[in-house]
């Protein structure tokens, strides 16, 4: 806990500088090639959007560390968990429930759904090797897609809790026009920060949580002094499930609910690679450097190549992260015994 | 009752090895050869040909590459259709480049580079393992999918980003794509190529090289204190497993639709490849074929069952049932026979063994 | 019966290695030899160090500190599978097969440092590669019936009982005809008969094919009877190392497997 704690705090004083080196890099290449346009407050404005943006990736994403955590099961459905939340809460809506109710209601369903899968699918392949339950993953994800929009039908849908979407302008006085940023994306990121808030307190002092870092740490061992195996995945499919219809509002009222919520939730997987798949904070700070680093490659370097670099970027930096440090962020690494 | 091998003694360590050692087995195979050759181009008609026959044997071609990755070597793919995209655009280029050039030739050089590519992304398998492989695969993925749609080179500089395969023969007066090659010269073609393909595919699966791949899939570290190097046996699955993926793109483009464009090797097409090999059976050469034809057959049976039982139910709805019903299978098959339909065949066997008296 | 074979030079020489992982020591100035032709047993309280030595020995972990000479060369930065082509073979404390091959197929595996037909030979099949396959094949065949196997042939392995498993491994390691066999407790978990057997195939390795053998055992009777000379080693120090009698009237190997009072 300790050792993670001084990384953290190295790498965010590390920050300030590395961005700044970011941006004299790309006003170099400005210089250069002329196609490129750069000014330090447009920089700042992408880079902004650029983490906002990271704050919903790593909202997906710690649904997948919660349950890695848990059961080391890379679930590939977190997306389409995702896309069916939000899909459920606007069929709520569409009823014409409040969304607070529809929001509570939601929650409901994914607990059922959790429950339904850990007797349906976890249970049955709980000594499978990993490979085999990431499959089973894929299953899930294809399942959930299907069904949700058999239920809900595959419009898009807008989703509108209220949440102000003006945009605002900060600093005009030391940048031209000033730095525009979103007001939806600032409440997104305050949603965020709560989540993870409750979320660590939650694993820190409860004794569901006590019981779920036991289960994380070795199976055997837990279910030997008695935590019920079977409860806690249940549970930790749940709170996944919640976190899922989380994101899956600040991502369906950004950007309506739709089949493609649950591929832009494929973006959450480079984020986990980068912050390694076991640590919370890693989910947030991978998640932040991806939106960043997407946002201001595709503005400042897309010119370049014709584009849509969003399309693979993350892919790509998580890639060529893998070659040089496997583990993540803040991953352990593992000494293999035999 | 006539499936026996009493009275077949093996006395060689060659007739030992042999891929099917069973006499029954043997004709039978020469039967279904015989049928594929003659009988399926002169009795289905051209529908049955475009819509079943050829993608069937076009899947399969792709899914036997997965499988020789994911199967026997163990490493997860998720790039299965930015690979493909490379054999089609690969051989594109050279097709036109080189009108001259034989197309078989032009099949064989593009499954070649793809197996370069292959080689390239499969380098980070060499320090990550599992699904942070599939993570990896999935950059090739979308990375592939996007140079090939954004650099209009690759189409030769088509206004739609779409490549219509030129007409080429295998023999001469016989086309195989193009608009004058018929539904059944194609399957023919495909036929004999995949045929030829899939026997040596199994030959590795059953010398050093397949050992190699099962031995690094079941536990990686006892098969490098036995003497195997990770780097080759990984690499060379990866390079093998694009090889056969990237023709089998060239032929979709080439053979099957004639036209494609970069995003029809989406990565929906990577899940499809995948299914195809799990459901088929994971580490088995007859698997990638049953797999494939499963995986071609259920939309159309989904989609004229319901018309056929009278019950009318609107397209969308079907694609969703779709999406559902592989789902299911998937998850169904990991739990209750992660060998596969594979497998099933096998457990079939033995049962026509012993029938019909089985004690 | 095995008395009068000649135990000849040193083939490996471990020489002040220290191994850590981040803080924790796994073994500290650790200095041994194996001799030519000896079955060499290294004993030891559980988390002594042996497993990891073994690991060390065949390149898997990479020590801190010394060196390791083999054959009077200094090895210098060992991949394991670089040790099995200088014929360093090992069997596994917990069964290290390949579950989704046959049993006949574990042991050709072994065989893949000795073939050499090439990915084009390989694909064409007939010819070269064949001719190879059946020359491998009729030698996995001998140790098949070396160690009485035969029945199990084209048995998964996954599906065998656990001392059968263990006699697969020890196969497979064999297939590779080894200068230095390293074995694992290869009889860990076995009854009385199953023991028996497999210490008759040890020293019948060592006899017939001269191979050099380092076992870890933890069965005493087993150690004095099999082995030329042995090793002690406590929370990854050595505490003793000679004949088994040296060994047995050693005091500090008296106090850490009986306890002292301090």
């Amino acid at each position: 806990m300790n050792a993670t704690a001084t990384r953290f705090g190295i790498w965010m004083a590390l920050v300030p500088l590395l961005i700044a080196i970011l941006g004299l890099g790309l006003q170099g290449l400005a210089i250069i090639d002329t196609s490129l346009f750069f000014t330090w407050g447009y920089f700042l404005e992408v880079l902004i959007a650029g983490l906002l943006q990271g704050v919903l990736y790593s909202l997906v994403a710690l649904g997948f560390v919660l349950i890695f955590k848990a059961s080391g099961i890379f679930n590939f459905a977190q997306g389409s968990m995702v896309l069916f939340a939000a899909l459920t809460m606007v069929g709520f809506i569409e009823m014409g429930l409040h969304w607070t109710l529809a929001f509570i209601l939601a929650a409901g369903v994914m607990v059922v759904l959790a429950i339904v899968i850990e007797k349906v699918v976890l249970r049955p392949m709980v000594n499978q090797p990993h490979i085999i339950l990431f499959m089973a993953t894929i299953g899930i994800f294809y399942f959930l897609d299907g069904f949700g929009q058999t239920l809900w039908g595959s419009d898009v849908k807008v989703l509108d809790i209220g949440i102000p979407k003006d945009p605002m302008f900060v600093l005009p006085n030391v940048f031209e026009g000033g730095i525009l940023i979103n007001s939806f994306d600032l409440v997104a990121a305050l949603v965020g920060a709560v989540l993870v808030a409750v979320l660590a307190v939650f694993f820190q002092y409860t004794r569901v949580g006590r019981a779920l870092r036991a289960v994380a740490d070795d199976h055997q061992a837990a279910l030997s002094v008695g935590i019920p195996l079977k409860t806690i995945w249940a549970i930790v499919w749940s709170v996944a499930g919640i976190v899922a219809l989380v994101a899956g509002i600040m991502w369906g009222s950004k950007a309506g609910v739709q089949f493609s919520l649950a591929l832009i939730a494929l973006k959450a997987l480079p984020v986990l690679i980068l912050g390694g798949f076991t640590s919370i904070p890693g989910a947030i700070v991978g998640g932040l450097i991806i939106g960043a680093g997407e946002q201001v490659a595709e503005v400042f370097l897309g010119p370049l190549v014709g584009g849509a670099l969003q399309d693979w970027f993350a892919y790509m930096l998580a890639l060529g992260f893998l070659l040089f440090r496997p583990q993540g962020l803040f991953g352990e690494k593992i000494i293999e015994r035999i | 009752m006539f499936y026996r091998e009493a009275g077949q003694f093996k006395t060689s360590y060659s007739a030992d090895q042999a891929i099917f050692p069973i006499r029954q087995d043997r004709l039978g195979l020469l039967l279904l050869g015989l049928v594929a050759v003659f009988a399926v181009p002169a009795l289905a008609n051209n529908y049955f040909l475009e819509t079943i026959f050829v993608p069937f044997l076009v899947f399969a071609m792709a899914a036997l590459g997965l499988n020789l990755l994911t199967g026997y070597c163990g490493q997860l793919s998720l790039g299965t259709g930015g690979f493909m995209a490379c054999g089609a655009f690969f051989s594109f280029k050279l097709a036109t480049a080189f009108p001259e050039l034989h197309i078989v030739v032009v099949f064989l050089l593009a499954g070649l580079g793809t197996a370069g590519v292959g080689v390239l992304f499969g380098l980070p398998s060499l320090r990550i393992k599992g699904f942070y492989l599939a993570v990896a695969t999935l950059a090739a993925q979308f990375f592939l999918v996007w140079m090939f749609n954004k650099f209009n080179w690759w189409t030769n500089y088509s206004p739609s980003g779409v490549i219509s395969a030129p007409p080429r023969e295998i023999i001469p007066g016989f086309f195989v794509t193009g608009n004058e090659a018929s539904p059944a010269a194609k399957y023919v073609f495909l036929l004999i190529f995949v045929a030829v393909l899939a026997l040596i595919a199994k030959n590795l699966v059953r010398s050093r090289t397949g050992r190699s791949w099962m031995a690094i899939r079941d536990m990686d570290i006892a098969a490098e204190i036995i003497g195997i190097r990770p780097l080759w046996a990984k690499l060379s699955a990866f390079a093998v497993s694009s090889f056969y993926i990237g023709i089998s793109g060239a032929l979709w483009a080439f053979v099957y639709t004639g036209s494609v464009e970069a995003l029809a090797f989406q990565i929906d097409r990577s899940f499809q490849v995948l299914f195809m090999v799990i459901i088929g059976g994971l580490g088995s050469i007859l698997g990638s074929f049953l797999g494939a034809a499963f995986i071609v057959l259920l939309p159309i049976l989904l989609n004229n069952a319901p018309a056929a039982l009278g019950i009318p139910l609107k397209v969308e709805l079907i694609s969703h049932l779709e999406f559902m019903i592989f789902g299911a299978l998937i998850i169904f098959f990991l739990i209750v026979e992660p060998h596969g339909l594979a497998r099933l065949w096998q457990i079939g066997k033995e049962k026509l063994r012993l029938w019909p008296f089985p004690y | 019966m095995y008395g009068d074979k000649h135990i000849g030079d040193t083939l490996l020489k471990v020489d002040n290695i220290t191994l850590a992982f981040g803080g924790v020591k796994a073994l500290t100035d650790i200095s041994f030899e194996i001799r030519e032709h000896e079955i060499l047993a290294i004993i030891g309280p559980n988390g002594a160090g042996k497993t990891s030595m073994l690991n060390v020995i065949n390149g898997f972990y990479h020590p801190q500190q010394g060196r390791i000479m083999f054959r009077g060369a200094e090895r210098k930065a060992m991949r394991p599978h670089l040790a099995a082509k200088q014929g360093i073979a090992r069997t596994f404390q917990n069964v290290a097969l390949f579950k989704g091959m046959s049993t006949l197929d574990n042991i050709m595996t072994g065989r893949v440092l000795k073939m050499k037909s090439n990915l084009f030979q390989q694909a064409i099949y007939w010819g070269a590669n064949q001719r190879e396959e059946i020359e491998h094949r009729e030698v996995v065949e001998k140790i098949i019936d070396f160690l009485e196997i035969e029945a199990i042939r084209k048995t998964p392995v996954g599906r065998l009982p656990y001392g059968l498993q263990k006699r697969v491994e020890l196969a497979r390691a064999l297939a590779m005809e080894p200068d230095l066999l390293l074995l694992d407790e290869p009889m860990a978990g076995m009854n009385v008969e199953e023991k028996e057997d497999m210490c008759r195939f040890i020293l019948d390795v060592n006899d017939e094919f001269g191979t050099t053998i380092a076992l870890i055992e933890h069965d005493m009777g087993v150690v004095m009877d099999i082995s030329d000379r042995v090793v002690v080693l406590d929370y990854g120090r050595k505490l003793a190392d000679g004949s088994p009698d040296e060994v047995r009237a050693n005091q500090d190997v008296i106090d850490a497997y009986l306890g002292v009072s301090h």
